[in-house]
């Protein structure tokens, strides 16, 4: 068989993406995935935003299979024994176009990957990619497999392998890869009657539930998560590495607590475990990104280190879609116009900057330190749940306090210093606001 | 003469996802068989046939036999749930010329291991069925396969012949890039079976004993007679014995009190 015009690494959401676009545009595309099937070793911590398929695969909420639309959105603090959440619903999430939904990769990349496939593009499983095959100015001209005869030769070669891309490492494209960067997602699906779930949280039909959680980590910093599947719920935390790896204490545990705490106990009760999993993100954004193109390749989707995970917004597999459709672009115009090199593969990051998938991340680039330092892991959540509990507690016959001294009270309490609060307040201001 | 060979191939669908063909798959026995089918070819420069009895999703099956490096490959289009002797028949038809037919010992699903046995009497084949070792030599292929009582039976096998091999006689090997992509759009020659397929509908149950037949519990009134039967309410245990004896004694005192209490 001739070589394909392109090799996409990897059968996610970035590869399924970039082979439909660029098979669609007529190119020969070979999907190379090391499972035995796409989603098959795909793990994720909540909700996927799939509104970037409208124009790939329009009205795709009919057919993508989903577990349950996201129509709840809580945001909670925890203490040890208490809980502060804000928590927003809304009937608009609940019908087309939909906005966030819970979903198992294995079946979702697998439905994605379908159309890869029916787009003509070859998709071959259980073969993983040991490296790259360079020529000798050092251009990337294929990929080496673990099969025999596995040497596989194309114009371009896109990298959509995952976390700790190997192949981004081995074309240079990362400067330097540190642990700091790095969150460890760990994950346990609990099985409950869909009936059970319905009534503990509130939600009818195919409505579910997101909660994201700060505080719930003991000492390491992180958060935690709780999502409806149909019949299951996702209890997990996201863990700094660095951390983690510093306290001797094991990620179960941490899960175990939470699921102990009065908060998300009565959530839960009862759920057998059905799967126990965890996975790398790459949490630091813009600070660890690679370069995205060399000669001859491009790198998307968490490989790139794409995942957005500023506290309140906790996306990847919609960041993982566009980076991939818009590698496909670029690869599509450059073999077109017969220069694959890093100057022919230039499209590709002007895409990436001119749309959400850089601009959100250039915009909220300070979040993520935020989000993980020290005060609002550690000091804010009980100042806050401290603040609340003052707030809506009647001390008869003591009249009420006044907000301001409670905050100033609590403030002290919590050993937060003035300066650091609004140093932190402008921080956040600028990032979100 | 012809020097056919053919290996047998059944696509299962896991018993938990019975909708999902992201799960299927062959057994490790046709894995084996496989693989062995083709280390034959190889020796003996002959053909080899892939042939599976299922819907078209079972095609993946065979395309991965020509990846790693099947000639041809024959789906016969019938439910999964197509009974043994139809199976065989079906296949028997297809590869009544084969000389050399290689099957896994069962499949993952019903596991009867039968289809071999009837498809060695569709082709008037010998057969040697449950083979746990293969080896090839000049003469041909001598086979050892496991009888009663943890006994081996060594078979020297001629053609025509059925051989169906248990999970752990050979190890599939990889199949390359190059065969993988180019399977990807083999032919597979389809065959719609003349006679119409009995299916058969096997649900997977626990062990349960045949019942046996006991004699009419004695007593005058239902409450003697339901005691009786439970013996609630009399002294239980009526076998009970204090021995001490050295480990062989006690193994033997012990077969010799079974065979007494009519246990043996």
């Amino acid at each position: 068989m001739s070589d394909p015009d392109v090799i996409v690494v990897g059968g996610g959401p970035a590869g399924s993406c970039a082979a439909i676009v660029a098979a669609r545009a007529g190119l020969s595309v070979v999907l190379l995935e090391r499972g035995p099937f796409p989603g098959s070793k795909n793990m994720y911590g909540g909700v996927v935003y799939p509104r970037i398929l409208d124009d790939l695969i329009p009205n795709w909420w009919e057919e993508a299979p989903i577990q349950r639309w996201v129509t709840r959105r809580a945001t909670m603090l925890l203490t040890e024994t208490q809980a502060l959440t804000v928590d927003f619903r809304t009937e608009a999430w609940g019908k087309a176009p939909y906005n966030g939904a819970t979903a198992y990769r294995p079946d979702f990349d697998a439905w994605l990957a379908g159309y890869a496939e029916a787009a003509g593009a070859q998709v071959l499983t259980s073969t993983t990619v040991t490296g790259l095959l360079r020529d000798d100015k050092g251009a990337v001209v294929g990929v080496t497999t673990d099969r025999p005869d596995g040497d596989l030769r194309a114009r371009v070669v896109i990298a959509c392998d995952g976390v700790n891309s190997f192949l981004a490492k081995e074309a240079g494209l990362y400067e330097h890869t540190d642990a700091k960067h790095f969150t460890l997602g760990v994950k346990e699906t609990l099985a409950l009657p869909k009936e059970v779930i319905d009534e503990r949280f509130g939600v009818r039909g195919r409505e579910g539930v997101d909660i994201e959680i700060v505080g719930c980590t003991g000492g390491i910093n992180g958060g935690g998560f709780v999502y409806t599947n149909l019949d299951t719920v996702a209890v997990g935390v996201v863990l700094k590495l660095t951390k983690l790896a510093a306290q001797a204490t094991r990620p179960e545990q941490i899960i175990a607590n939470l699921k102990g705490h009065p908060a998300i106990a009565p959530l839960i009760e009862g759920g057998e475990m059905k799967e126990y999993s965890a996975h790398l993100i790459p949490e630091a954004g813009l600070r660890m990104m690679p370069k995205m193109t060399t000669d001859g390749m491009m790198v998307a989707g968490d490989a790139a280190a794409l995942c957005l995970a500023a506290g309140i917004w906790l996306e990847g597999v919609n960041f993982a879609m566009a980076s991939g459709m818009y590698a496909g672009e670029t690869a599509v115009e450059a073999v077109r116009v017969n220069d694959v090199s890093a100057k022919g593969l230039v499209g590709y990051q002007r895409r990436l900057s001119n749309t959400f998938v850089l601009k959100d991340h250039r915009k909220l680039r300070r979040a993520p330190e935020l989000v993980l330092s020290d005060r609002v892991q550690h000091l804010y959540p009980q100042m806050m749940a401290n603040i609340a509990e003052r707030m809506f507690r009647v001390d008869n016959p003591e009249p009420k306090p006044g907000l301001r001294r409670i905050l100033r009270q609590e403030r002290k309490r919590a050993g937060v210093r003035r300066r650091h609060l609004w140093r932190d307040a402008f921080t956040g201001f600028r990032s979100y606001g | 003469m012809s020097n056919r060979i053919v290996v047998c191939l059944k696509w299962v669908l896991q018993a938990g996802e019975p909708d999902d063909a992201r799960f299927a798959g062959v057994s490790p026995a046709d894995h084996a068989a496989l693989e062995l089918a083709l280390q034959w070819a190889e020796r003996t420069g002959g053909q080899l046939t892939a042939i599976t009895v299922g819907p078209p999703q079972a095609e993946t099956a065979l395309r991965d036999a020509i990846a790693c490096g099947a000639s041809n490959a024959v789906r016969i289009d019938a439910p999964l749930s197509t009974n043994s002797a139809d199976v065989a028949a079906a296949i028997a038809s297809a590869a009544h010329d084969a000389k050399w037919v290689w099957c896994g010992d069962y499949s993952m699903d019903n596991g009867s291991g039968s289809v071999p046995a009837f498809l060695a009497a569709a082709l008037s084949a010998s057969q040697a069925l449950g083979v746990t070792n293969v080896t090839f030599d000049d003469s041909g292929i001598t086979a050892t396969r496991r009888v009663d009582g943890g006994r081996r039976e060594v078979l020297a096998v001629h053609a025509p012949v059925v051989i169906s091999v248990e999970g752990a006689t050979a190890r599939l090997r990889r199949a390359s890039l190059t065969a993988l992509r180019a399977s990807t759009t083999a032919p597979v020659d389809v065959v719609v079976p003349i006679v119409a397929m009995r299916t058969s509908q096997h649900t997977i149950q626990p062990y349960r004993p045949r019942a046996r037949a006991l004699a009419m519990p004695s007593g005058a009134n239902v409450l003697d007679r339901v005691r009786s039967l439970t013996t609630t309410g009399t002294a239980v245990a009526t076998h009970h014995e204090v021995e001490t004896l050295a480990p062989a004694a006690a193994a033997a005192r012990i077969v010799d009190a079974l065979r007494d209490w009519g246990y043996l």
